[in-house]
């Protein structure tokens, strides 16, 4: 499809027009000197030069809480949706391959209908990262660019100009907002193409020694290692690791009831495969009660567990979110697979 | 079927956690729809021995405090142990860094040996009769209030959460107190309050108490790590950890 090109000023008439097309527009803005995905109520508002958001772009797809039914008690349900037309606006592309790979896990097996509905009435429009944040190692996880799971994607030149792509219908209805905007030129193009090579080089603040392909093989002879016990006694157990994270969707369900003790509602919020009573389970068992057990668990997770159900993709993409966010410093996938790297010796 | 029989007491306490449940505000008539409220001091002036539900705020903090808690547990069938004084002993543990005949100088001067000013080391609920539920936090939560109760009277075990404040102050988005170079104590205390401190900018105090497993040892390693000491620590645990689980 072809490419435009918008100047600043055009690009932001675009963005003023999404604002008032009716649908919500969530989009990278400032937040107490680090950067939020929230509503854009004006196309001044926007970071296209934002470094990560503290939250992944998963909270308008997997919401914090979420009410998925109404009840009466011992009775009938009904089925809440929450769903409504939305843009998401700025996702840099290692959010993409996590959305992306949320979609085929939410719609694999058990199709999740809470999920899905929103996500479907999501317009993504990609954007290709401006300043890379302090912990990116996107470079390493193949997850630097992306050339699938948005509707169009933007590309911020060094002159502050827009290029702008669509993938896919959606992505077209959206640039039909646009008011003026050039076709890019060939020049424009090469100079898209190096924003990319640049960008798969140099999202790099930690290197994995490894193609994440090998991961789950590593993995694979790993799991009485000693990091696993060295790395978990400094671990508080609070979960951030996987509030933050992109690709972590579990959730816990629980019922509230009103006060005429009749009727309810059931609602998922966010759960961590961190957190001490995750894995507890009815008459009181914790089948994951070591600190240890639930760190390794994590790091399995991303990198042979859920790579089993989704075709091999690694469940890290490389935004580096978990590092910041762990007050112990305990965090990083890199320095952990490194480790594992340096020790085992696969047959 | 009659309704539960609930009454409500007080020990050492600024009365706050009761203030909060008359905070409820209109969903004060939903709860009495549910509960004979028998005795409540703050509220009511009637009192009654028969009871099915006692709920306590207050620390426990003199001799003689201690027989009226064992006369309310052998009467009720649930107890609960309303905020931070009577489900941790929360401030009133301060006095517990200080010897008590110090502790009643400073308060009462010349007064102190007066025998109706007798203290003793401050107590949690728990340390002195079985406690069924706790509702943690200075003040309560009344929201959390209303959900153990509804819990309750449909025969629930009600949820309180055993993770910490980094939980919820994570999913409001809120950028990281140590990222301010502040020392919150987020990730050992428990979580129920929604994050409220961090969220209006300032560090967590910890008034909810310790997670069950709190890793204290963690806490004082990575201390290091962001060049403060384990003094540093113990000042921010003092104010409502003090005495109580991993600083006894």
């Amino acid at each position: 499809m072809s490419v435009l090109k918008f100047t600043r000023e055009q690009f932001e008439n675009f963005v003023s027009a999404m604002v008032k097309s009716g649908q919500s527009v969530m989009a990278p803005q400032a937040k107490n000197g680090r950067f939020a995905f929230g509503p854009l109520q004006s196309a001044a508002d926007l970071r296209l030069d934002y470094d990560v958001t503290i939250l992944p772009p998963k909270k308008y797809v997997l919401p914090q809480t979420q009410t998925l039914l109404e009840f009466e008690v011992g009775g009938a349900f009904r089925s809440v949706d929450s769903s409504q037309p939305m843009i998401l606006l700025g996702v840099h592309p290692y959010d993409v391959a996590a959305i992306s790979q949320m979609d085929e896990l939410f719609s694999q097996d058990q199709y999740d209908k809470h999920y899905m509905d929103r996500r479907c009435k999501m317009t993504i429009v990609a954007l290709d990262v401006v300043t890379p944040s302090e912990n990116v190692f996107a470079s390493s996880m193949g997850t630097a660019t992306v050339r699938k799971g948005y509707d169009l994607l933007l590309t911020v030149l060094k002159d502050g100009s827009v290029l702008a792509e669509a993938a896919t219908e959606k992505g077209q209805q959206l640039l039909k907002l646009a008011g003026s905007s050039t076709p890019a030129s060939e020049a424009d193009l090469s100079a898209r193409k190096a924003i990319w090579e640049s960008n798969e080089k140099n999202l790099d603040k930690h290197v994995l020694k490894c193609k994440p392909s090998y991961l789950p093989k590593l993995l694979d002879h790993s799991y009485e290692h000693a990091v696993w016990e060295e790395m978990a006694r400094l671990c508080y157990s609070c979960g951030s690791c996987n509030q933050v994270c992109p690709t972590c969707y579990c959730f816990d369900v629980q019922d509230f009831v009103n006060w005429d003790l009749k009727t309810g509602r059931r609602q998922r919020c966010w759960d961590g495969c961190l957190l001490e009573n995750f894995a507890t389970v009815a008459g009181n068992h914790n089948f994951r009660k070591d600190r240890a057990a639930r760190y390794r668990h994590r790091l399995y997770r991303k990198g042979k567990y859920v790579p089993g159900k989704i075709g091999g993709q690694i469940a890290c993409v490389g935004c580096g979110r978990c590092i910041t966010a762990c007050t112990a410093k305990i965090a990083n996938p890199v320095e952990v697979y490194n480790r594992l790297m340096e020790d085992t010796e696969l047959g | 079927m009659s309704k539960p029989r609930v009454a409500i007491f007080d020990f050492a306490c600024c009365e706050g956690c009761q203030l909060q449940i008359v905070n409820l505000e209109e969903e004060i008539l939903d709860l009495i729809n549910l509960v004979d409220v028998v005795e409540w001091r703050e509220a009511m002036s009637e009192q009654s021995h028969d009871y099915d539900i006692a709920i306590i705020e207050g620390s426990i903090t003199r001799p003689e405090d201690e027989k009226r808690v064992l006369l309310i547990r052998s009467r009720a069938k649930i107890l609960i142990a309303l905020g931070a004084c009577a489900a941790t002993g929360g401030v009133n543990k301060l006095k517990n860094n200080f010897d008590m005949k110090e502790v009643r100088q400073c308060v009462y001067g010349k007064d102190a040996d007066l025998p109706h000013l007798d203290t003793y080391p401050t107590k949690a609920v728990d340390e002195i009769v079985e406690v069924d539920y706790k509702i943690h936090g200075c003040p309560i939560e009344n929201s959390e209030f209303a959900r153990v109760i509804r819990a309750l009277l449909l025969g629930k075990r009600p949820m309180v959460p055993d993770y910490p404040v980094c939980v919820e102050c994570k999913a409001k988005e809120n950028v990281c107190r140590w990222e301010y170079g502040e020392t919150c104590l987020g990730p050992i205390i428990r979580a129920g309050c929604g994050a409220r401190c961090p969220t209006a900018g300032f560090r967590c105090f910890g008034c909810r108490g310790y997670v069950d497993n709190p890793n204290v040892e963690a806490a004082r390693e990575v201390m290091a790590k962001y060049n403060l000491t384990e003094e540093d620590l113990k000042t921010r645990m003092v104010l409502f950890g003090s005495k109580q689980g991993p600083t006894l």
